[in-house]
């Protein structure tokens, strides 16, 4: 008999999926700038050659189903370099944070290296600043003006780049200087252990520790720039896969709402330019950057 | 004296090779670098063997003449050791000193194991890191007696001496003042890393505690000696260590004219290494 039951993905169900996706579409970058400079620029390109936007172009393909959804990777597992898609830049590229002029970097909290995830965005969403929440928990809380944050948790270090089909698994709410930015806690439906894990319940399971760690490194991760500790709604507690797909669809409609000149001319909103009148950026081959060396430090609060 | 590094073949394979240079001259890594580097004030030069959050394990090989720094092999493998959530790689630069042997003729009085047979290892955890041949110079602040698959096997802990906190850390309560937990990542991490291969949890001494830097002092010491006895060609051990030396003319293995034979250096750049080494072991109930 054949058993279908919600947020289980099966090996076949799987491969389907990723076939459709990975057939359906052919994604590229082209990169300006050295890397660890302000002006290092990976764009996304789409199949046919043209600039394409991370935060538009990417169609999130969140499915109820198998509960999974799409994933750009802006920072590797075990690295410092702040990475994001940018808001304000034409295309939403993916450049490295500037703060007072240099690039920034996220200081290692003892007992760990870098980002303890692959960190990300989800692409179509964003965590509307202009409303506040009504929702008993969030009240009053505003969003930060970015697309969903996700913290991929499988095996492999993934790519400044990649897109991946994830799994959603449960979500933090992240009060960071008092704008809400959820943490969407997803693994990569390519990971081995992708079949045995379907919950919050059966992340602390299979990867003991993992979601304290993840909390404490939300927590403290700026305290070493002289910021105070950040703080969570719920208590802290993570939100299961059902709900945090509600949030998920919710961050969508915000996102729809972007394009619908709904926002007058609210100062800062994210730059919405997307792909179709067929603009091509060229490479610029460049050395990397030197890391400073204060990256290799690490700080003990 | 200046010492630098010389390196053959791509890291990450097995003709990966680090020879350390005095004046431009490779010398040994085991036998020619002093211990002491400044006796009076108790510096002591360390040889770096693996930096801060890399996995390969890569150490002072003893077969070899002059002994070269190489990666370790198990089964014609190259080995690297497994991340175990929450650590990435080694969390200390990780090395030894050089002119110091563990006898394993020698059974400690107090930890009642004999030697493992190798230069004594240290941990320093300044926050700069370190590369693979580097001589540091370290100030001594304790010790923990890590019993590895049955073996002593000292862990020295200490600092650069050109690290901002090495003024302020003067012995082992030090450590937990300015570093706080790091005592215990370094007793877990020891304990817990060699489980995801299938090894049981290593054992401490001592309960686990570290000893202070009067106790380190005093293992040095010991493990100075039974290196002198080593060299002189007075202790017998089953590794048959290459004892060649550039520079203790006293000893029966001196051979100054040694550092020929040693290839120059040459671009090679690193190998990849494979993916799966990025794993990371989560293993119940070590945290």
């Amino acid at each position: 008999m054949l058993k279908v039951s919600k947020g289980i993905c099966t090996p076949l169900s799987r491969l389907l999926l990723m076939r459709t996706h990975v057939r359906s579409r052919s994604y590229g970058t082209v990169i300006q700038g050295s890397k660890y400079t302000p002006e290092y620029t990976q764009y996304l390109t789409l199949s046919n050659g043209e600039v394409g936007s991370y935060f538009h172009d990417i169609p999130y393909e969140l499915d109820f189903n198998s509960r999974t959804v799409n994933m750009v990777v802006e920072i590797p597992r075990w690295s410092n370099g702040k990475f994001e898609i940018s808001r304000n830049k034409e295309f939403n590229p993916i450049t490295q944070d500037v703060k007072n002029g240099k690039v920034r970097f996220v200081n290692n909290i003892f007992p760990f290296h870098g980002y303890i995830t692959n960190y990300g965005a989800i692409p179509q969403t964003w965590e509307d600043p202009t409303v506040e929440s009504r929702e008993e928990g969030l009240k009053g809380l505003k969003g930060d003006n970015d697309p969903l944050d996700c913290c991929e948790i499988g095996s492999k270090v993934l790519a400044m780049g990649d897109i991946k089909k994830v799994k959603v698994l449960g979500s933090l709410a992240l009060i960071d200087e008092d704008e809400l930015d959820w943490k969407i806690i997803v693994i990569d439906l390519e990971d081995p252990m992708c079949d045995k894990v379907n919950s919050i319940h059966d992340v602390e399971e299979h990867f003991p520790g993992l979601l304290e760690a993840t909390r404490k490194w939300f927590r403290d991760y700026k305290i070493p720039t002289g910021k105070s500790a950040n703080k969570f709604a719920f208590g802290g507690n993570f939100k299961d896969a059902e709900e945090t797909m509600s949030i998920i669809k919710g961050c969508h409609s915000s996102w729809k709402k972007l394009f619908e000149q709904q926002y007058g001319n609210h100062i800062s909103l994210p730059a919405i330019k997307r792909a179709g009148s067929g603009v091509i950026h060229k490479s610029s081959v460049v050395e990397d950057g030197k890391l400073p060396s204060e990256v290799a430090k690490w700080y003990y609060v | 004296m200046v010492y630098t590094a010389r390196k053959i073949g791509a890291k990450n394979s097995l003709d990966y090779k680090v020879y350390i240079e005095k004046d431009g001259k490779p010398v040994s890594a085991f036998h020619d670098i002093p211990l002491y580097a400044d006796k009076a004030n108790q510096i002591f030069n360390m040889v770096v063997e693996i930096p801060r959050w890399t996995n390969a394990k890569l150490e002072i090989t003893e077969e070899q003449t002059l002994n070269p720094i190489i990666q370790d092999t198990k089964k014609g493998k190259l080995r690297f050791v497994r991340n175990c959530f929450p650590h990435h790689g080694y969390i200390h630069n990780y090395g030894a000193f050089p002119q110091t042997w563990e006898d394993p003729n020698s059974i400690h009085p107090e930890t009642k194991a004999a030697g493992d047979n190798d230069p004594l290892d240290v941990l320093e955890i300044g926050e700069t890191i370190g590369y693979t041949g580097q001589v540091k110079q370290v100030k001594v602040l304790g010790v923990m007696a890590l019993l590895d698959e049955g073996e002593t096997d000292w862990k020295v802990i200490a600092i650069d001496i050109n690290d901002p906190l090495a003024p302020k850390l003067n012995d082992i309560e030090d450590v937990e003042t300015y570093f706080p937990g790091l005592l215990r990542a370094t007793n877990e991490w020891f304990r817990i890393y060699k489980i995801p291969d299938g090894k049981p949890e290593n054992q401490f001494a001592f309960s686990g505690e570290a000893k202070n830097k009067k106790y380190a002092l005093d293992v040095i010491r010991e493990c100075y000696e039974a290196w002198e006895n080593l060299i002189q060609g007075k202790a017998t051990d089953s590794k048959k260590i290459d004892l060649t030396n550039t520079t203790l003319a006293e000893t029966p293995s001196y051979n100054p004219n040694a550092a020929v034979a040693v290839p120059a250096a040459d671009n090679e750049p690193d190998a990849p290494i494979d993916k799966s080494i990025d794993k990371w072991f989560f293993i119940s109930g070590s945290a």
